[in-house]
C-alpha cells in the first residue's frame, strides 16, 4: 500500500533528481550539454528513415534567405567550388524536393577523390578516433549542432553542389537528421553515405584521426 | 548507481538511445535524458544507504517498469535497439545480437522488479502499527 508521505517523498526524490539534472547540464561542456527540449520530428516513426518527404524548409531557394536564417555574407564566392564540376553536376544533380539521396560506396569513393564537402554526423569523441580525411565534424545529437550548421551556411558555399553526408552505418539515422538541417538552411543536392564509417574503413581508405579534418 | 554513470556523463548520448527506442515524443527526449538518470542515481543512493527505503524503491520500481515496457515494446515490434541500460555507446551489435539482449534485459528487469518487491514488502509498516 502507499502511503501520503510515500507519494511525498518519491516526488521531493524526482524534484531532487531535476535540480541535480539541471546543475549538471548548466556546468557540461558543449558536448555533454542538451537543450531541455530537442526536437526530433521523427521521434516516433518506426519506419526507415525518409529521403522523399522533404521538411518545411526556412529557406525556399538558396538564393532568398528566410529572416530566420543569416544571409550569406557578401564575400560568399561567386563560383561554384571544384566538387560541383559538369560531371558531377550531370551525376549528382542537385534535388529540391528531397531532403537527401542515399548513395552507393563507389559514388562515395569518385565524390571523395573529386574534393566534395564530406559530413560526419557522429559525436565528436567518436569523429576524433577516425574519420574520413577532409570530412568535418557536424555532430547531430550535440547542443552546438545548429550553431555549426549555421556557421556552414554563412560560408556561403554553392548549396547545389553535392556534400555527402555519413554517420555509423546500419540503422543509424544521425545522417539523416543532419540532412534534414542543412535541408532547411537550403542546401539542395544533400546525399548520404548509407552504409557509413564501418563501410569505408572495411573496404580499407584511408582515416585520419583528432578533432580537425 | 553504476547504469547511471554513463547517462550523467553523456546526455546526448543516452537521449541517441532513448530517440532509438521511438516510444518518446520528440520534445520530451532531451528532458528525459537530462532527469531519469539522475533519478536512478539517487534511487540507487537510497537503497544502498537505507535513507527513503520505501520511496527508493517505489522510484526504482516505476524507472524497472518503464524499462520494461520499452524493451518489451520494441521486442514485440521487432525493433532491435541498444538497451543503453549500462553504456551509452552504440555496441555495433548485429540486429540478431540485439534482440536476444533485449530478452536478457527484460528477464534481468524482472527478477530486478521482484527485489523491489521484496523491499516494499519488508519496509511496509504493519496495520497495527498504523496510526
Amino acid at each position: 500500500m502507499v502511503r501520503g508521505s510515500d507519494v511525498a517523498r518519491v516526488f521531493a526524490l524526482i524534484v531532487l533528481g531535476a535540480g541535480a539534472a539541471a546543475l549538471s547540464n548548466v556546468t557540461a561542456s558543449t558536448q555533454r550539454k542538451l537543450a531541455w527540449v530537442g526536437s526530433y520530428p521523427r521521434a516516433l516513426d518506426t519506419g526507415a528513415p525518409a529521403t522523399t518527404s522533404p521538411p518545411t524548409r526556412l529557406v525556399p531557394t538558396a538564393s532568398a534567405p528566410a529572416a530566420s536564417v543569416p544571409a550569406a555574407p557578401t564575400s560568399a564566392p561567386a563560383a561554384p567550388p571544384a566538387a560541383f564540376e559538369p560531371d558531377l553536376a550531370r551525376d549528382f544533380p542537385p534535388h529540391p524536393g528531397k531532403a537527401a539521396v542515399e548513395i552507393s560506396s563507389e559514388a562515395v569513393e569518385r565524390l571523395h577523390d573529386r574534393k566534395a564537402l564530406f559530413l560526419d554526423a557522429r559525436r565528436s569523441s567518436v569523429y576524433a578516433e577516425g574519420h574520413i580525411p577532409g570530412a568535418r565534424s557536424l555532430p547531430v545529437w550535440e547542443s552546438d549542432i545548429d550553431t555549426r550548421v549555421k556557421a556552414l551556411f554563412e560560408e556561403g558555399l554553392d548549396q547545389r553542389a553535392p556534400v555527402v553526408i555519413y554517420c555509423s552505418g546500419g540503422n543509424c539515422e544521425d545522417s539523416h537528421m543532419l540532412a534534414e538541417k542543412l535541408y532547411m538552411v537550403g542546401f539542395d543536392n544533400v546525399l548520404i553515405y548509407k552504409d557509413g564509417f564501418p563501410d569505408w574503413q572495411k573496404r580499407r581508405h584511408p582515416v585520419a584521426t583528432g578533432a580537425n579534418p | 548507481m553504476i547504469a547511471a554513470i554513463p547517462k550523467i556523463v553523456d546526455p546526448p548520448a543516452f537521449a541517441h538511445m532513448i530517440y532509438n527506442y521511438r516510444l518518446v515524443p520528440g520534445g520530451a527526449i532531451n528532458a528525459m535524458a537530462l532527469l531519469l538518470p539522475w533519478v536512478e542515481l539517487l534511487a540507487g543512493i537510497g537503497l544502498i544507504l537505507g535513507v527513503w527505503k520505501r520511496e527508493a524503491a517505489i522510484v526504482a520500481g516505476l524507472l524497472l517498469l518503464v524499462f520494461l515496457v520499452a524493451i518489451g515494446v520494441n521486442l514485440a515490434r521487432g525493433h532491435a535497439v541498444d538497451c543503453g541500460c549500462f553504456d551509452v555507446r552504440s555496441a555495433g551489435k548485429s540486429r540478431d545480437e540485439l534482440l536476444l539482449d533485449m530478452r536478457r534485459v527484460l528477464i534481468r528487469d524482472v527478477g530486478l522488479l521482484l527485489l523491489v518487491a521484496q523491499v516494499l514488502a519488508a519496509t511496509r509498516t504493519p496495520r497495527w502499527n498504523r496510526p
